[in-house]
């Protein structure tokens, strides 16, 4: 019995492998659970499907989700520590109280700040992490660690993970598709959606505008249509001519499969990234007639018209490179009203609106939407020790997530920092647990999607990972 | 009986495949699905060795509860396997250990855990019995029976301390695991088939074959061979006249001629050198937020090469990357240690001290990472936070190698090349003589105009102002500005003198204005001349992170120098040695020109030769100061003067000569060049212009030769050893016990001492690591690197992990083989080159890969469709690198220059500090260069490596996973590479074929894949000639199977 389902899943495994064949390594999973008769036979899959909006620079989340009455009070008072923290520039000024109102929203009541007017109005929809917590202060790392869960250049990346485990629901289209802000590819480049270890085919693929939405997808220089019909079929008869004569190698038959794929693709590309079927309203709830929201609006659309045809990862960055001046992220040691009512209004608008026509078009239930950050900013000023500075300095010990849709509870925040927002407390959520809990609304067991890397049997989650139960449906 | 426990062990073996076996990309290339099977096997095999030799292996030991149970053999291992991650004697978890009688029967928090006799009531046996224990995986049925007869039958447990690692379990490897072992003598089994067998490798292989019921293939024709061999040992296809030559003549004569003259080609080392840089991660930017570009990083990948292609004995290879500079002088010892650097490296690493810890141990794990795997295959970077939970290495010994490479330091170096330092040295020695003969008539003349103005009283000294200028006069003020000083420490004032008692020190206000060009000056006695490092006057940043000073002693003891940070403006001035300073004031003062010229003068004369090392060091207003007696902050060390300091003063101008002369009140005994040259009459200052032309000359001259005699290149910059401390949990704010420099105790019979202190200089311990690495003893370092040829021959080693041999790692398909081929290599001196003869000039590799008739095929697939015994030759696809160079081969474009400078097919864009890479679209001699030598830096990714699974050098690829995409198909249909070089392919073919399109195509075909085309082939390439161009037919060919896979 063992060696049956044994080569039945090694057979999956490596058709999966040649990145071809739409198997969902989730169900292998689960059925090599109930084999080994430990594991969570209810584990149930709700998500098919995500789209990760990433900040880049570290939002405040003191100022946006989460909020703390005990700030306004402590305004201009010293927090009183002895500790010396990670900050990363080490100033540790006077407290500072929030520089935007705070609202119940919805039924719910859940307090947002009018940083976010619109996705505020969709409280109902959310699941408000407010006890996370990274391991480190540092732009980089942190960012990896948001989408890897390590530290360091050289592992795959959450999409990657989810790719290789979900498998491909649409051959004609890449599993991960990465969206990068206009004014540049964060700090990490192409390092942030790698897949590593992982075979390639898992890796982001960056979706630009322009004719050539994805590098190679048509010939570099222009070439005549015909010849290139002939050629592509000229390759395909040699090679199905070499298949029949050796006739029993499988990586054979791929190569074929592969030139069909790849025929499909520039149509299937050229058709998803346009936006000629939607309609004027549509694209203008989007945001897309407006210049601080047109960038952000194009690529939530985009993100919608991916998840529709079964993209199964889409990856969008708000900000670019986070050092420069003026600052290109979300990284307000200045001054956090100033950047943070530029960034916030780029996004807004495009969020929430993705929010709705997902909602609306009923691919809410299967669809993942997260908001995240690399880390929070600290509830003081980022000035002297005697100073209430307009600015904020990066906060690694508490800050706020959240995520929308399948599998969760609606309309709730869990979590919670401290009186001032200066640490998470309680049920802390390091990213390991942030990644397990996704993987977990994706049907599978964080510790059973594995792969061998020297010596170890990596996982997203290293050695570690607890789902977050309380924000399950 | 007998069946019932097999059936036991097979149960088992497939509980441990089920936890151990590897994923697919392991297995990618290798078609069938049989791998897993296949697994199941060896695990058999392997468990079935250890009934045989290791007795005491437990899961042999699962017997009738009934039967007394060997506390040795049956509850040691269990404890091990399950128990003591936490309940050992270290940081017992609830305060139990169970790793000797006496604490176990104490019991723990909870308290007594093991009642003798009476299992019902040891809280042990309830947890146990109850699932809590082990948390998360419970003990199997087995287990708990003979636990609990254990109990029941009173417990015993003989004395002594339970060893975790010295036996391996079915969960972990102890010191008794194999790959541990030393080597062992074998001898090739009998040959059952000496027909077939052509050298020592073939009867290894047949005899596993025929243990299986399996025959080898026949062997593979001569256009497959002659493809497969070029394509393995040289990366790059075979011209169609060596392909007809070798098929008109394929004796065994011809082929090992081949092997001779491709083993011979330069072309190898950039073969095999590429697989050496995959497996340390060579990239040439530094990654991270930053992620700067590394230009002169590529001296190490010529260095691989070079040392490939001189077959350098593997052992010597290995330590030369780990000692190279200690060893060699210059360029060649500087550019080996380069493998230390070959990683990435963070440069911003935030502001708080823990957060530089982290990051600092964070690289010592990943250099020591690449260390343990690259050499000998063990994973010693998974005992940072915790002993390794599968291998025998202990956190403490995770310290010890920690240690041993804690000097480790990225940066770059100058080094000279000897042939060039010659030709500097004649024009330096020339130099000197033209020199000289200038300082004798000037010397001369010197003395003539002193002893005449001895007579002539109108001469009257101008002294330059000062900036600042302070007296000392029982206070700390300046004189003529507002750097007013503060004491720091005890400091006291003698006779108008600054008294420095080698603790204390004086620091200014801060300057106004930003200081370039500058002049510090100093009256000083010193209290002893043996002081080394104390400096009298400093300009520094504020932090001392920057700085210029007045130092006596330190780089040289006994004489002044000009300090600076890190001695980046610091060479000896050669000036004499000091012999007065204690008896007597004697006046120091050092010049800053704008060029970057240093000038030293004592006593107002000038002191030796001016010094130009690097740009002039700027420093900006506000943050910027004077110190007085500590050469810079923080203080400390050898920081500090000792003496006296009776008067200073800073110029914000560099003072002429003429100046210094004047304001050191020696001016009536210096003479300027003016004053000489109206002096002498003309025919002696032809003379001597003619001399100063000449000692020009040859000072550009010199310029030049430095330039081209010091290579700057990144590698490994050594600093000083630090003393390592244990971090429990890996938590630098959890400091353990202190660990000297040492290795591991895994390997039994080779000590991981290293005889030094926990203080040991930073070269003993990198030497003795190289050492216990390179040891005839370490059977590792040869087993290791014999698997990884083996499975870049083979497309899998016979461990099928060639960076872990420890237990998470494969088992080897052919133990014997590997032991064979490890001590063979280990006796015919390492030599890398002799190994590769051996194995490509076996049967085994010569076998075709389609050679069996469709049954035998199909039998011999459902035995081994992974091909893991070798029955037939593997087909595999060309790695994306290899992709390139054979497009840029067959169109005529590959240029023949090797080595140097990397050739960049991505524009570099720095932004906001950030550098990105993105692919540019560029031709030309240049960039037609073989893909080893392209810039490689981490992110900067081109379409066509990209999707041909070339890896980001951010982490070890051991073994490349192949992948086969649509992307892929995009990429190799539409590249503008691939579109340009079929023009050039179009090209060439037809200049070398003609007008007739049959001859084009024929020549074509030959070229690509080195055989012509059949007769269905040869009309729809005629007609895709006809119809469309050559140029399209090109393009086809690249695409096909038969281009991009290797039979």
């Amino acid at each position: 019995m063992n060696d049956y389902n044994q080569q039945t899943r090694r057979e999956f495994f490596n058709w999966g492998m040649n990145g071809l064949g739409a198997t969902a390594l989730a169900t292998l999973l689960s059925r090599e659970s109930t084999l080994a008769a430990s594991k969570d036979s209810k584990l149930q899959p709700k998500a098919r499907r995500a789209i990760h909006i990433c900040l880049v620079g570290g939002m405040s989340h003191v100022d946006s989700f989460d909020y703390k009455s005990e700030l306004k009070k402590f305004h201009g008072k010293s927090l009183q520590t002895d500790e010396q923290p990670d900050l990363f520039f080490g100033k540790m000024g006077l407290l500072r109280q929030q520089d935007w109102e705070f609202k119940p929203r919805g039924q719910s009541g859940l307090m947002i700040s009018d940083m976010f007017p619109r996705i505020a109005e969709l409280a109902d929809d959310l699941t408000i992490l407010r006890s996370m917590e990274s391991k480190s202060a540092n732009h980089t790392p942190a960012l990896f660690l948001a989408n890897s869960g390590f530290e360091f250049n050289g592992f795959p990346s959450m999409g990657s993970w989810i790719s290789y485990g979900m498998g491909l629901e649409n051959e004609s289209l890449p599993a991960y598709v990465v969206l990068n802000d206009e004014r540049g590819a964060p700090n990490t480049g192409a390092s942030t959606w790698s897949s590593s270890f992982l075979p390639s085919n898992h890796q982001g693929v960056v979706f630009r505008g322009g004719s050539q939405p994805v590098r190679d997808l048509f010939p570099a220089r222009k070439v005549d249509s015909q010849r290139d019909a002939a050629t592509r079929e000229f390759i395909q008869a040699i090679n199905e001519q070499h298949v029949n004569q050796t006739g029993i190698e499988s990586a054979l038959n791929a190569r074929l499969k592969s030139y069909e794929l790849a025929a499909r693709m520039q149509t299937s590309i050229p058709e998803v990234s346009s936006f000629a079927e939607e309609t004027e309203q549509t694209q203008s709830e989007y945001g897309i007639n407006e210049v601080q929201t047109a960038d952000m609006g194009r690529r939530c659309l985009l993100g919608r018209r991916l998840l529709e045809q079964g993209v199964r990862f889409v990856q969008l960055f708000s900000g670019g490179p986070v050092a420069g001046s003026p600052r290109a992220s979300w990284d307000a040691h200045e001054n956090v009203k100033e950047n943070h009512t530029i960034e916030a209004g780029r996004i807004d608008k495009p969020v929430a609106a993705l929010l709705k026509d997902l909602k609306q078009r009923g691919l809410l239930e299967e669809t993942l939407v997260l908001f995240t950050t690399e880390f929070g900013r600290t509830p003081f000023a980022q000035s002297d020790a005697d100073k209430v500075g307009p600015g904020r300095d990066h906060n690694r010990y508490g800050f706020s997530s959240w995520m929308a849709g399948a599998g969760l509870k609606p309309g709730f925040a869990f979590g919670n920092t401290d009186e001032v927002g200066w640490k998470a407390v309680g049920r802390l959520i390091p990213w390991h647990d942030f990644h397990a809990t996704i993987l977990h609304l994706f049907g599978i067991d964080h510790e059973q999607l594995t792969f061998y890397h020297n010596g170890i049997q990596r996982r997203l989650t290293n050695v570690h990972g607890d789902v977050v139960k309380e924000v399950l449906a | 009986m007998l069946l019932s426990n097999l059936e036991q062990v097979r149960n088992r073996a497939a509980t441990i495949m089920m936890t151990t076996s590897h994923p697919p990309s392991e297995v990618t290339h290798i078609s069938g699905d049989f791998v897993l099977r296949n697994r199941i096997i060896q695990n058999l095999g392997w468990i079935s060795l250890c009934i045989g030799i290791l007795s005491s292996f437990p899961i042999c030991e699962y017997a009738a509860a009934s039967q007394k149970i060997d506390f040795e053999k049956q509850i040691a291992p269990l404890f091990v396997s399950h128990c003591l991650e936490c309940h050992n004697a270290v940081e017992p978890e609830g305060g139990l250990t169970l790793t000797e009688a006496k604490l176990a029967f104490t019991g723990g928090e909870s308290g007594k855990a093991i009642l003798a006799g009476d299992s019902e009531g040891s809280l042990l046996w309830e947890r146990v019995q109850a699932d809590e224990m082990p948390p998360k995986h419970p003990l199997s049925d087995d287990e708990k029976r003979i636990l609990k007869a254990w109990i029941e039958q009173g417990a015993e447990w003989p004395a002594g301390v339970i060893d975790p690692l010295g036996k391996s379990t079915a969960t972990r490897a102890g010191r008794d695991f194999w790959s541990l072992q030393p080597l062992r003598e074998v001898n090739p089994p009998e040959d059952i088939q000496p027909e077939w067998s052509r050298n020592a490798i073939d009867p290894f292989i047949l005899k596993r074959l025929r243990h299986s019921g399996l025959t080898p293939s026949p062997e593979a024709n001569a256009r497959t061979l002659i493809r497969r061999l070029y394509f393995d040992l040289i990366g790059l296809p075979p011209t169609p006249e060596q392909v007809a030559a070798f098929i008109a003549d394929h004796s065994e004569e011809a082929y090992q001629q081949i092997v001779t003259k491709l083993l011979d080609s330069s072309h190898y080392g950039e073969r095999w050198g590429r697989h050496w840089l995959d497996v340390v991660r060579f990239g040439e930017s530094d990654g991270f937020e930053r992620n700067f570009q590394r230009e002169n990083a590529w001296h190490y990948r010529d260095w691989v090469i070079n040392s490939l292609n001189a077959d350098i004995h593997y052992d010597e290879f290995v330590r030369r990357q780990l000692i190279g500079d200690l060893e060699q002088r210059g360029i060649e010892g500087a550019a080996s240690t380069g493998f230390w650097v070959a990683g990435v490296h963070n440069t911003v690493v935030g502001g708080s001290e823990r957060m530089k810890l982290l990051a600092r141990h964070d690289e010592i794990e990943e250099v020591l990472a690449t260390v343990g795997q690259t050499f000998l295959g063990l994973t010693i970077n998974c005992a940072r936070c915790h002993d390794h939970k599968f291998d025998p290495v202990t956190q403490k010994e995770y310290y010890q190698f920690a240690s041993a490479i804690s000097g480790l330091g990225y940066g770059e170096r100058f080094e000279s090349i000897p042939d060039e330092r010659k030709i500097l040295a004649e024009i330096e020695r020339k130099l000197a003589v033209v020199k000289s003969e200038l300082s004798q008539i000037d010397e001369m003349t010197r003395l003539e105009i002193l002893k005449e103005r001895e007579t002539n009283h109108d001469f009257i000294p101008v002294t330059p102002a000062p900036y600042a200028r302070w007296e000392f006069d029982g206070n700390l003020l300046d004189s003529v500005g507002s750097l007013d000083g503060e004491a720091v420490g005890q400091v006291q004032f003698e006779e108008g003198a600054l008294v420095l008692d080698g603790s204390s020190y004086v620091k200014t206000e801060s300057f106004s204005q930003n200081i370039s060009e500058k002049t510090l000056e100093v009256w000083v006695q010193l209290a002893s001349l043996d002081q080394r490092g104390g400096g009298a006057i400093s300009i520094e940043k504020r932090d001392g992170s920057l700085f210029d000073a007045i130092v006596y002693g330190e780089q040289q003891p006994g004489h002044w120098l000009a300090g600076s940070n890190n001695f980046a403006r610091t060479d000896s001035f050669g000036g004499t040695q000091e012999t007065e300073a204690v008896n007597r004031i004697v006046h120091v003062a050092i010049v800053y020109q704008e060029d970057g010229t240093i000038i030293g003068y004592r006593d107002g004369l000038p002191y030796g030769q001016p010094v130009k090392k690097s740009p002039i060091q700027k420093y900006a207003a506000e943050d910027t100061e004077i110190l007085f007696g500590l050469r810079h902050n923080p203080p400390g060390g050898n920081r500090f003067l000792k003496g006296k300091i009776h008067r200073a003063a800073f110029y914000d101008r560099a003072l002429t000569a003429e100046e210094v002369a004047a304001s050191s009140g020696k001016a009536m005994d210096y003479v300027s060049e003016t004053q000489i040259v109206d002096w002498l009459n003309d025919k002696q200052n032809k003379n001597r212009n003619q001399l100063k032309f000449r000692i020009s000359e040859l000072t550009r001259d010199r310029e030049q030769q430095l330039t081209v005699t010091n290579q700057k290149m990144y590698t490994l910059t050594p600093r000083k050893g630090e003393v390592t401390k244990v971090y429990l949990r890996g938590d630098p704010a959890n400091e353990g016990e202190v660990v000297a420099p040492a290795a591991t105790e895994a390997i039994p019979g080779l000590s991981g001492s290293f005889g030094l202190p926990p203080d040991a200089p930073e070269a003993e311990r990198r030497r003795k690591l190289a050492e216990w690495i390179t040891d005839p003893a370490n059977p590792l370092f040869a087993r290791v690197i014999v698997n990884r040829v083996w499975h870049y021959h083979f497309g899998t080693g016979i461990v099928d992990t060639p960076n872990d041999f420890g237990f998470n790692g494969g088992r080897p398909s052919h133990p014997e083989l590997l032991e064979y081929l490890a001590i063979q290599f280990q006796q015919n001196e390492y030599r890398l080159k002799w190994l590769h003869r051996l194995i490509v000039t076996s049967s085994t590799y010569r076998q075709a890969t389609y050679g069996k008739s469709l049954t035998e095929w199909e039998q011999a697939k459902k035995i081994d469709a992974g091909n893991r015994l070798l029955w037939r030759g593997n087909s595999r696809r060309v790695e994306a690198e290899i992709l390139r160079d054979a497009i840029l081969a067959v169109s005529g474009k590959l240029t023949a220059e090797q080595g140097g400078p990397s050739f960049k097919d991505v524009s570099v864009t720095l932004n906001s500090g950030t550098t990105y890479y993105e692919p540019i679209d560029i031709d030309g001699p240049e960039f037609w260069r073989r893909t080893i030598y392209r810039f490689n830096p981490r992110g900067g990714r081109s379409a066509l490596l990209d999707t041909f699974d070339c890896p980001d050098p951010s982490a070890t690829a051991p073994r490349r996973t192949v992948t086969t995409t649509p992307l892929q198909s995009l990429s190799l249909m539409n590249n503008v590479f691939v579109l340009r070089m079929a023009d050039y392919f179009a090209e060439r073919v037809e200049s070398e074929a003609g007008e007739n399109v049959e001859a084009q195509v024929e020549h074509a075909w030959q070229l690509a894949v080195s055989r012509e085309p059949n007769s269905r082939e040869l009309e729809l390439s005629k007609q895709l000639v006809n119809n469309h161009g050559l140029s399209a037919l090109c393009r086809g060919l690249f695409n096909l199977n038969e281009f991009v896979r290797i039979d």
